[in-house]
């Protein structure tokens, strides 16, 4: 099973250095993710002909602007009921659980199940033949609704919330809890002085991360939704794909992926966005 | 057979090891001691090749391998963390050079059962490095090490991750397998006791630089400079002005210290002296000599077949004194202390 | 005292028990929905029936469907894992400029919306003459994963011990045997975990493949997407169960790996 003597010519070896790897990486990323992107971006200028800002205008009016402010409204009531219920059960996993690692195993086990099959469960759960009319008699509206398509979006994304909370909340030193007790404070000052600034980092990640997913979501919407709960994902899939109007759809998307990254550039002069995301 | 000449390697502005030339004679035991930081590592990873010195050239067996790449230099090395692969046996782990080193497999079976019996770890030869204890984890590394029989056996603090008991039993099995097997080696570390015990010849380092090099006695008897007096052995110091050439005698704060020997000093010159603690003689009642004081016993420490004492002078300076009739010292009594000239390092 | 712990541990726990339900309850219900007797998902109280996987054995399109969205995950656990361990290596081996900026651009794919990957590649695709179809599906899909293995690889050699590679080094092993025989075994775990979630996400990634599969290359989560435009049957749930249960073998093998 020992590899010996590999051929290797040595000029190939000098070259293989660790810089070329890291081309390879960033250039296949580059021809089939960046250039693609690009592409899209010229797309929306009508470069084949036609104004060139004529896509944006359409794009920053009726129901496509309306679309884009619902669907970061959306985000960010999904980012801050995700972090209140996120923060509860990682503080319970952390602090009172006995079995850690089942806990745990439990919030990472929806992360292997495929966005559109747990969607579906929460339609299934809510539908008229489902467990919650069964129990309720009605399903209080919660389908096919905003509330619907809020509550789809929590449950989808929960666990990219619970995991960064977790993290950090694992990583605060248990003297420090310990010290804070003895010093005197009780358990909620010491949650509020010692425990929540320390996992803070934390919260900002799960935030981030919450609010990216959330708002670009396609599934949320398409399964839970009604006709007027369409968010930017779903504007653009209909424009292409009912519409046909690449150009339009580019658009959208070129004016969201700005607006996000304009905020999240704001975000990364708090935190750092790739040390964000490392933290999954 | 290993020849070091110049080395200097720089960490950007830092001059990790300056221009440090030493030599190790074939089948001798060497040990580079000095502590953390004095570029005894850098200089034991650019004899592995694992290192690219700035400057200077290693030589073994007269050839320079100074740009040979490590796997081509045969040469054994133990790390401070044992570096053992641990997804392999332990087996499998000593196969692993002897494989890279073209042993036919009936070479390698051999060669492996030999080296289990050599380190006595022929029970644990199918287990992983993760089931088996600090010990035998540098067992099986020094056994991984010597397999293919390399030119020049390199240790890197391989006690450190070690307690106590168990560091001592290592170093009398690292003696043993090394003379069992003959191979030259280069040991690192920056335990004098291990150094003293081990080596047959210690090169001490500082700052990157070669402060002396010489046996343990050597080192112990006539230190070089300051540093090596204080870093080898313990010793009480005592500074002072030199009084009279011919006298030999030094007027130290504690009082009047008489040398002995040829004086290479000059009357009026600052000189620091040191006394190691088995020359320094404690009584409860006056004593005869030369280098008599007067002082109270501070801490008497009981090491079982003597005990250290700990000697607070009347101008405040403690000395170091070892004794075998510790029972009749105990703390708080006053006591004489008396060291014969012949027995004061002066520098 | 003991009370105020003991109020604040059941507080606690049923906050716990309704987050929990918040996750888990729609994967439970896809799967009782499934053997229902009747013929609309409902949880089957009177018994239970396998008729909806039987009928999923009868329907051809969606057993080929099931061979596609298999072979495409396969192939992109292999394209992504080969390409986020190589450019992990990179990027932890190599001192570059700008390196932060750099590696924070092989996350984009997962902050980008999978809509707009899905539009811009098809585009591309198009662009490019390879068209719609299997191999655009695992570009879309590479691009999507390739994050994945790359922050997981990264950070396991960030903590490996490079003195293993020097110890081979030392014991004769050139620079690329000394990364096969060493390196390479004792990422693994972390290497085969990262392919594993790559499949699984490209087995049930819907929002960026509906713009890149063809008529003759569709996936199951397609169908399935298609199959609730007209209606919800027990039969959807069956199939989402089957899929259900590939990603618990997946998560499974990922745990036992890592063990």
């Amino acid at each position: 099973m020992i590899v010996k003597n590999l051929p290797i010519p040595k000029r190939l070896s000098t070259r293989m250095t660790s810089r070329t790897l890291v081309v390879i990486g960033l250039g296949w990323l580059g021809v089939f993710f960046i250039v693609p992107l690009l592409m899209l971006a010229m797309t929306s200028l009508n470069l084949d002909g036609g104004a060139v800002w004529e896509n944006y205008a359409v794009a920053l009016s009726g129901v496509y602007i309306s679309a884009i402010v619902r669907s970061f409204y959306y985000g960010l009531v999904t980012t801050a009921i995700s972090l209140i219920l996120a923060y509860a059960l990682a503080y319970y996993i952390v602090f009172y659980s006995e079995n850690e690692r089942f806990m745990l195993g439990l919030v990472i086990l929806p992360f292997w199940v495929a966005y559109i099959i747990r969607y579906l469960g929460i339609q299934l759960f809510f539908s008229p033949n489902g467990p919650f009319v069964d129990v309720f008699g009605s399903n209080m509206g919660l389908l096919f609704s905003t509330e619907g398509v809020i509550i789809g979006l929590t449950s989808a994304l929960l666990p990219f919330a619970i995991l960064p909370i977790y993290n950090s909340l694992k990583s605060i030193d248990q003297e420090l809890i310990n010290a804070s007790y003895t010093l005197g404070a009780g358990s909620y000052r010491t949650l509020v002085s010692i425990i929540f600034p320390l996992s803070l980092s934390g919260v900002v990640a799960a935030a981030i991360i919450e609010f990216i997913l959330a708002t670009g979501s396609f599934l949320g919407p398409a399964l839970l939704g009604g006709p007027g709960n369409t968010m930017i994902a779903n504007i653009i899939a209909t424009t292409f794909r009912a519409g046909f109007n690449i150009e339009l759809a580019s658009a959208i998307a070129i004016i969201y992926t700005v607006i996000l990254t304009t905020v999240l550039v704001t975000f990364n002069s708090v935190v750092n966005i790739g040390e964000v995301l490392s933290d999954l | 057979m290993l020849e070091v000449r110049n080395l200097t390697k720089n960490y950007g502005d830092l001059v990790a090891v300056d221009d440090l030339s030493f030599e190790v004679d074939e089948g001798d035991f060497v040990t580079l001691l000095g502590p953390s930081g004095c570029g005894k590592s850098t200089t034991l990873h650019s004899i592995a090749g694992l290192v690219d010195p700035t400057n200077g050239q290693i030589l073994l067996h007269g050839d320079d391998i100074t740009d040979t790449p490590p796997n081509e230099r045969n040469i054994g090395m133990a790390f401070q963390h044992n570096a053992l692969f641990p997804h392999m046996t332990a087996v499998e782990n000593i196969e692993y050079g002897l494989k890279m080193h073209g042993y036919s497999q009936k070479d390698v079976d051999d060669r492996v059962d030999e080296l289990l019996e050599l380190v006595q770890m022929s029970e644990h030869g199918d287990h992983k490095p993760g089931e088996l204890s600090g010990g035998q984890q540098q067992r099986i590394s020094l056994a991984r090490a010597v397999a293919y029989e390399p030119d020049l056996l390199l240790l890197d603090e391989p006690l450190t991750g070690l307690d106590r008991v168990l560091r001592e039993e290592m170093r009398r099995e690292i003696k043993r397998i090394q003379d069992e097997v003959g191979v030259t080696t280069l040991y690192v570390t920056h335990d004098q006791e291990e150094a003293l015990s081990l080596s047959d010849k210690i090169v001490v380092l500082w700052n990157g630089m070669k402060q002396q090099e010489g046996s343990a006695d050597e080192l112990y008897e006539s230190p070089i400079n300051e540093f090596v007096a204080e870093f080898v052995g313990k010793s009480s110091k005592f500074t002072g002005e030199v009084v009279s050439v011919a006298d030999r005698v030094v007027d130290t704060s504690a009082g009047e210290m008489y040398l002995d020997g040829s004086m290479s000093f000059e009357e009026g010159q600052e000189i620091a002296l040191y006394v190691r603690p088995e020359h320094v003689e404690v009584s409860p009642s006056s004593v005869e000599g030369k280098n008599v004081f007067t002082g109270r016993a501070r801490q008497v420490t009981n090491l079982g077949s003597y005990a250290e004492v700990i000697v607070e002078l009347a101008n405040g300076m403690t000395v170091l004194a070892e004794t075998e009739s510790f029972p009749s010292i105990q703390n708080g009594d006053d006591v004489y202390i008396q060291f014969d000239p012949e027995d004061v390092i002066a520098l | 005292m003991t009370t105020d712990r003991f109020l604040r541990r059941s507080g606690l726990l049923s906050v716990a028990v309704f987050v929990y339900a918040v996750l888990l309850v729609p994967i439970v219900v896809i799967i009782l929905t499934s053997f229902t007797p009747r013929p609309f998902p409902t949880i089957p109280t009177r018994g239970i029936s396998f008729e909806w996987y039987l009928a999923l054995l009868e329907n051809s399109q969606l057993i080929g469907a099931l061979g596609v969205s298999l072979v495409i995950a396969a192939f992109t656990s292999v394209t992504s894992g080969t390409l986020g361990t190589i450019t992990a290596f990179g990027f932890v081996r190599s001192d570059i400029p700008y390196k932060e900026t750099l590696s924070t651009l092989m996350l984009l794919p997962l902050m980008i919306s999978p809509v707009i990957t899905g539009l811009a590649l098809v585009r591309f695709a198009g662009q490019l003459r390879i068209g719609s179809g299997f191999v655009a599906v695992v570009l879309g899909h590479t691009v999507l994963t390739l994050p994945y293995v790359f922050l997981i690889v990264r950070a396991e050699l960030v903590t490996f011990d490079r003195e293993l590679e020097s110890a081979s080094r030392i014991l004769g092993a050139g620079p690329v045997e000394s990364v096969f025989n060493i390196t390479l075994p004792v990422i693994s775990p972390a290497v085969i975990s990262s392919m594993l979630i790559a499949f699984v996400v490209s087995f049930g990634e819907f929002t960026a493949t509906q713009f890149l599969v063809s008529s003759g290359t569709t996936t199951v989560p397609v169908i399935i997407y298609t199959m609730t435009r007209s209606g919800l049957n027990p039969q959807i749930s069956a199939l989402s169960t089957v899929l259900i249960g590939v990603m618990f073998v997946a998560a499974l093998v990922s745990g036992l790996v890592n063990r």
